[in-house]
């Protein structure tokens, strides 16, 4: 599970070059192929009473996009790495799963959503989508954003949070691959309060704690014995917010989760912790899916 | 019989361009969208001249470069390249990849920069082929 090819999703005004170049280190692993993507919405061109269709719209912005990807590709293209480029009219996530299976690409980034208000209430967001959709690991990068922390190399200090999903298990696998960029993993498994009702005396908290604590362990040693230092961590709580809590103690640079079940239409609109955090947190998150035969 | 040139181009209009030109010199035009293909189409039809871009999907113009470059039964065949990358890029890029391991190859027979006007690549074209 190395990632060899990422695609590299930009409208320009949410990931720029600078975004790239922060995740250029995954070249220390096994990245060698960057494919950018730039999908103008139909909105955009689309048939305006007395005008028809708005070709020179449309050519103004791919060319626009050309030229962006022409200087960045000319970047990368001298450092040997492989690029690609598609500059296409559609709708935002059906493109990208296209170029993703085309390229059989290991990794998407995105940046936070591209929707309006509005639009999110009636068809929710386009990263919720895309995370519904891709089987592909999908990084939700938060670079430009002014509500988010600044992060040099994201993959340096990730935080996996487990919940012995298939997901989350896969992710451990992922992260394990990235043996030369990673520092230290902290592994966090929130024991939610939900749970914790059922039990009433401290003696049987204190067992769920140590429970988990010793799965985490195992898994601490598969990363150590991989090369990567580990550690792990229980909190307990809502799900989101410890994860965060966690991020900030251990001064993450990324959170990591695996994504639930594609087929949920509850998880789909309601959302689910990954999709929140994806969405709301101030981290770069890292959201793996589980394998297609796991689902 | 006319001389097969084949156009490897993402860009549909590009390649329109292209093969206008080639059809209207009395060549035969073959067409293919991206390096992979291109290079699929470059062993099943074994074409007298490629017109290369370089940033293409799915494997680009830097690679399929060195690809037909470093086949022994593929090396001869002449490559143009038409493309918006600059020729300094494209000539640091085969360096970077000759010092990462890779063979020492050629430089292209002719190196375009996007746009060209028609009497232009015309022009090349027939000095490339005689």
């Amino acid at each position: 599970m190395e990632i060899k090819k990422l695609l590299f999703v930009t409208k320009f005004e949410e990931l720029g070059f600078d975004a790239l170049r922060s995740l250029l280190n995954l070249r220390k692993s096994a990245l060698e192929h960057v494919v950018f993507v730039n999908v103008i919405e139909r909105d955009r061109v689309a048939m305006r009473r007395g005008k028809g269709y708005q070709k020179d719209e449309e050519i103004r912005l791919r060319e626009a996009a050309n030229i962006r990807f022409i200087d960045w590709a000319e970047n990368l293209f001298e450092q040997g790495m492989e690029v690609g480029c598609y500059i296409v009219v559609g709708g935002l996530v059906p493109e990208v799963i296209k170029a993703t299976q085309k390229e059989d690409a290991d990794l998407i980034v995105i940046g936070r959503s591209h929707k309006g208000v509005l639009e999110h209430l009636y068809s929710g967001s386009d990263v919720t989508e895309l995370l519904h959709r891709a089987w592909t690991p999908v990084l939700v990068y938060k670079h430009l954003s002014e509500t988010a922390i600044s992060v040099k190399e994201p993959f340096v200090r990730p935080l996996v949070a487990i919940d012995w999903s298939p997901g989350s298990l896969r992710a451990v696998e992922y992260i394990k691959a990235l043996k030369n960029v990673v520092q230290e993993v902290s592994l966090v498994h929130v024991a939610i309060e939900k749970d914790l009702k059922e039990t009433s005396s401290a003696m049987s908290i204190q067992k769920i704690r140590k429970q988990a604590r010793n799965k985490l362990e195992e898994i601490c040693d598969r990363f150590e014995a991989a090369g990567i230092k580990a550690r792990a961590h229980v909190y307990i709580g809502d799900a989101k917010e410890e994860i965060e809590k966690a991020a900030k103690d251990f001064e993450a640079t990324l959170i990591v989760l695996g994504s639930s079940s594609k087929t949920s239409w509850v998880e789909r609109w309601l959302g689910s912790t990954p999709r929140k955090i994806a969405e709301e947190s101030i981290y770069p998150t890292l959201i793996v899916p589980p394998a297609k035969s796991e689902e | 019989m006319s001389k097969k040139v084949l156009v490897v181009d993402d860009d549909p209009d590009v390649r329109l361009f292209s093969v206008t030109v080639l059809e209207e010199n009395g060549y035969t035009p073959l067409e293919a969208e991206d390096g992979e293909s291109g290079l699929k189409m470059i062993k099943e039809e074994k074409p007298d001249l490629v017109i290369l871009d370089v940033l293409m999907p799915r494997q680009s113009g830097v690679r399929l470069y060195r690809e037909l470059k470093t086949a022994k039964a593929l090396k001869d065949v002449k490559v143009i390249i038409l493309s918006g990358i600059a020729k300094k890029t494209f000539l640091r890029s085969q360096k970077a990849l000759t010092e990462f391991g890779g063979a020492e190859i050629p430089e292209p027979e002719i190196y375009l920069e996007k746009p060209v006007e028609p009497d232009e690549l015309a022009e090349v074209i027939k000095s490339v082929l005689g």
